[in-house]
């Protein structure tokens, strides 16, 4: 019993983390035009590098697996899309200031969801790890509460650009890695049934992630800059994701 | 997929077989107008999730060491901000023939010379690693040159070059490909330490070119969803093939 309290305390330990990546945007009083499109920008390159992430993970697993979890990735996010699409934006009604705000809200919801779908792997992760001693338990930990970190502040960018507070960044990160700590306890107690659905798990969440970003985050970005800066400012920030995980993870 | 020859014939070979990729792109005639411009897009989406594919492949190669391969990320970044800086060239849409300036086919010309020179070190720094790797990045940046020749052939068209000329240039502006290919492989042969940077410098130039010009202008030409549908697709698609490498 004290070792599924103490899997619960690891994985929320992870989803605090998440909260951290608000921090940045307490000292950024005013958002212009011209910074909600870097960090449109800032936010595409941390997650299309997250995704580079976990799709090299999820193939050593197995290339078909990945490209099925992908594709599913894909669908759910086009389908969540037209669920909301459905919901919040009716075309021709309000103000066009009222649409804008609805498709704004319709964008935080979605990066809300993506980020959250793709903790529950996350979660599995954590929970898993503990299968393989306490040391490596506490390794996969850190690592995924540190690289928790720039997905907070792929999230507070995005949710900042359209107005929120800092501390409700920080509290949506929080939120969006809750299942961290959820799906850690029952894939420590279940191992075995969890691990083959882990790739396809992965897959899911990077396909889910990179559509989103190029469905969503990156338009965005470029009607609000340069194509010219909007493109340097995500490939670098993908960079930086990049050598954030291999660093992290060796 | 791989003949039995010196490894710096395959180099060649095959970083030639792609520049060659751009004759049939070269020889459709495509004039643009409204409907065909979601195709053209399409096309761009495709070679951009290509591209985004091989850039993953060369930074999921394990052995290389993290920190340089960054460095030299980030300088290819500088590069093709630089290159199109310092030839003017940077304010050119991809994905338009015409621009109404009778400069904006030869600008196309050297855009797509500088490109086919980064695209030549992904091959090249792909070869290095592991020669199949690099057939399949050749095999990839091929693909991206069907559809950069079809616009490449729409402009020169425009400024009066026949069906030879069109085609010649196309295959011209891709002379970088076998070019640097070649050298680079050499190189990082000979020095083995250049392997991190060379390999960092052709993903960040890749994924530049991916994100200042590929991506925006077919946004331009057929709407986020599909491009983002045929761009997730393509890179799915490539990750898959990619895993079946060593």
């Amino acid at each position: 019993m004290m070792s599924v309290a103490l899997v619960f305390a690891y994985g929320l330990a992870t989803a605090l983390a998440t909260g951290l990546g608000a921090l940045p945007f307490a000292f950024v009083r005013t958002v212009s035009d011209r910074t909600v499109g870097r960090l449109n920008a800032l936010a595409s390159g941390l997650m299309l590098g997250a995704s580079f992430g976990l799709l090299a993970e999820a193939r050593r697993f197995g290339g078909w697996q990945t490209f099925i979890g992908v594709i599913l990735g894909v669908l759910f996010i086009l389908a969540a899309n037209r669920f909301l699409e459905e919901r919040h934006v009716h075309p021709g009604a309000g103000s066009a200031g009222a649409s804008e705000g609805k498709e704004g809200l319709r964008r935080m919801v979605l990066i809300v969801t993506v980020m959250t779908v793709h903790s529950f792997a996350e979660g599995v992760a954590i929970g898993t790890s503990f299968g393989g001693g306490m040391a490596l338990a506490a390794f996969i930990t850190v690592a995924i509460a540190v690289h928790n970190i720039p997905e907070g502040v792929a999230i507070s960018a995005v949710l900042r650009s359209n107005g929120v507070g800092t501390a409700r960044c920080a509290g949506w990160s929080i939120v969006s890695s809750l299942p961290q700590p959820l799906m850690a306890v029952p894939a420590f107690l279940f191992v075995e049934a969890f691990a083959p659905a882990l790739p396809y798990g992965i897959g899911f969440a990077a396909g889910a992630m990179v559509f989103m970003v190029l469905l969503e985050v990156l338009p965005e970005a470029y009607g609000q800059g340069s194509a010219r800066e909007i493109g340097a400012i995500t490939s670098v920030s993908m960079i930086a994701m990049i050598l954030f995980q291999r660093m992290v993870g060796s | 997929m791989l003949l039995p020859m010196d490894p710096s014939l395959t180099v060649l070979l095959y970083a030639s077989g792609a520049a060659l990729a751009s004759v049939p792109g070269g020889l459709v005639r495509w004039t643009p107008g409204d409907r065909r411009h979601a195709w053209i897009g399409w096309a761009h989406a495709l070679s951009a999730g290509g591209m985004l594919g091989a850039a993953f492949v060369l930074t999921a190669v394990p052995e290389v060491p993290a920190v340089p391969a960054a460095v030299g990320g980030v300088l290819g970044v500088i590069f093709i901000v630089l290159s199109h800086t310092l030839t003017g060239a940077g304010s050119v849409d991809l994905s338009r023939p015409d621009a109404g300036d009778p400069s904006h086919g030869y600008r196309l010309v050297l855009i797509h010379m500088l490109h086919a020179c980064t695209e030549g070190v992904a091959i090249g720094v792909a070869m290095a690693v592991d020669l199949s790797l690099g057939v399949f990045v050749a095999l990839a940046i091929a693909v991206h040159n069907i559809p950069e020749a079809v616009i490449l052939a729409a402009a020169t068209r425009d400024l009066g070059f026949g069906r030879r000329g069109t085609v010649g240039l196309a295959v011209l502006s891709n002379l970088g490909q076998p070019l640097l290919a070649l050298t680079t492989w050499v190189v990082v042969a000979a020095l083995p330490s250049a392997l991190s940077w060379a390999l960092g410098l052709a993903v960040g130039a890749l994924l530049n070119l991916v994100l200042t010009e590929l991506l925006p202008s077919s946004y331009r030409e057929a709407g986020s969803k599909s491009i983002a549908l045929v761009a997730s697709v393509a890179l799915g698609l490539v990750v898959l093939l990619g895993g079946v490498l060593p």
